[in-house]
């Protein structure tokens, strides 16, 4: 198994990052939107405590990505895009990236003004982020909100992509970051190893 | 009639020797005390204060009395404020007042335990309640400061009914803090 990215295609790790932030996002919003629904209570306090928790995971691995990112070069994009699509790709690329961060900061905001600290899991009470107001807290919803809004828009645009790449222009974008074989263009790229100079 | 005034000596010396016994009574300065509990609430401690109790405490007779005006407490969130002060929690409307009476105090190194029963949500049942005290001279008045904390388990006194007997989201422990300044009663 190929661990590291190489110039044509994501590594292990980079697939396993990317593929469990999407499992994550998707169970983090349907707990945002239950609690968001839920009357004051106990239901409503465990769903929200699981959000906050789920969402400080997802912090992490945002982190982790980025840093792997960062220390491993990414698959170049397709040479077949024009201009704009090069540019709507580095776009949602970038914006996932900032949602990825700013959704759960801006929920930590929320929390940590609103008085109420962050734990994670029942395990670790993280520090609060700010001091308690009122104000900000209101703000953070709002704020939260648009992003999270943000996040369903640019993730359209991002799988809208993959699948044009898929089964549009039926190129190796989509394929290169699920598991198992590359086509035979892929496997007879050169492969970038960490001094990569693809960047 | 002699009589009558033999009988008024004997009462004064009864008084007097009475007064004796029961030394020093001590008595709140509310604007220097707090009373403030700290409670587990998902994972996170989350704090809590009550605004207005009385404290009388006697160290020579062994005395002590604490009132809590239950309505008084505040833990900084209306929201939560509103279902803690509600029938589930702590049913202010029906217990307005939390009850505590030493009925034996021993001393220990730094202060004394008190024990008695503490009356909390309708619930008597008995508590220890340590305490450190000493005497300090605060601009010119002579104060008793009595510190110290205590954890209690809130479902032993029914708080948390229904869906909130659960401690996986609110915790048991509830520990009481208390730093009070006292000063002779006159």
């Amino acid at each position: 198994m190929q661990f590291r990215n190489t110039s044509v295609r994501w590594g292990a790790v980079s697939q396993l990052l990317h593929w469990l932030i999407v499992a994550l996002i998707a169970v983090q919003v349907t707990l945002g939107l239950i609690g968001l629904e839920l009357p004051l209570g106990m239901e409503k306090l465990a769903t929200l405590a699981r959000h906050k928790s789920l969402g400080i995971t997802i912090l992490a691995l945002a982190t982790i990505r980025l840093l792997w990112r960062w220390m491993n070069p990414a698959p170049a994009l397709p040479g077949n895009l024009a201009p704009i699509e090069r540019f709507l790709a580095r776009f949602t690329h970038a914006g996932l990236y900032v949602l990825l961060f700013a959704l759960p900061l801006t929920g930590w905001i929320m929390s940590s003004a609103r008085g109420f600290a962050v734990s994670w899991f029942n395990l670790a009470q993280l520090p609060n982020l700010v001091s308690k107001s009122d104000t900000l807290y209101h703000a953070m919803i709002e704020v939260h909100a648009a992003l999270a809004i943000a996040l369903g828009l640019i993730l359209a645009l991002h799988v809208a992509g993959a699948l044009k790449h898929h089964f549009v222009l039926k190129d190796d974008t989509l394929r290169r970051m699920l598991p198992g074989r590359a086509s035979a263009a892929a496997r007879s790229g050169p492969t970038a190893d960490s001094s990569g100079s693809s960047r | 009639m002699p009589a009558a005034r033999a009988t008024g000596a004997i009462a004064l010396l009864a008084a007097v020797s009475a007064h004796a016994a029961h030394g020093t009574t001590y008595i709140l300065l509310p604007a220097h005390s707090s009373l403030t509990y700290t409670f587990t609430q998902a994972g996170a401690a989350n704090h809590g204060r009550f605004n207005t109790f009385t404290v009388r405490f006697d160290p020579t007779a062994g005395r002590l009395t604490v009132a809590v005006d239950m309505r008084s407490f505040d833990t900084g969130d209306s929201q939560r404020n509103r279902i803690l002060g509600g029938k589930d929690f702590f049913d202010v409307a029906r217990y307005p007042q939390a009850r505590f009476t030493a009925s034996r105090l021993t001393r220990t190194a730094t202060g004394y335990r008190a024990v008695g029963p503490l009356t909390l949500r309708g619930v008597t049942r008995t508590v220890v309640v340590p305490f450190t005290w000493r005497i300090a001279d605060i601009d010119n008045r002579t104060v008793g400061l009595l510190t110290g904390r205590m954890t209690i388990r809130r479902l032993d006194f029914g708080i948390g009914q229904g869906q909130w007997r659960s401690t996986e989201w609110v915790g048991n422990a509830v520990t009481l803090r208390y730093a009070l300044q006292l000063v002779p009663s006159r």
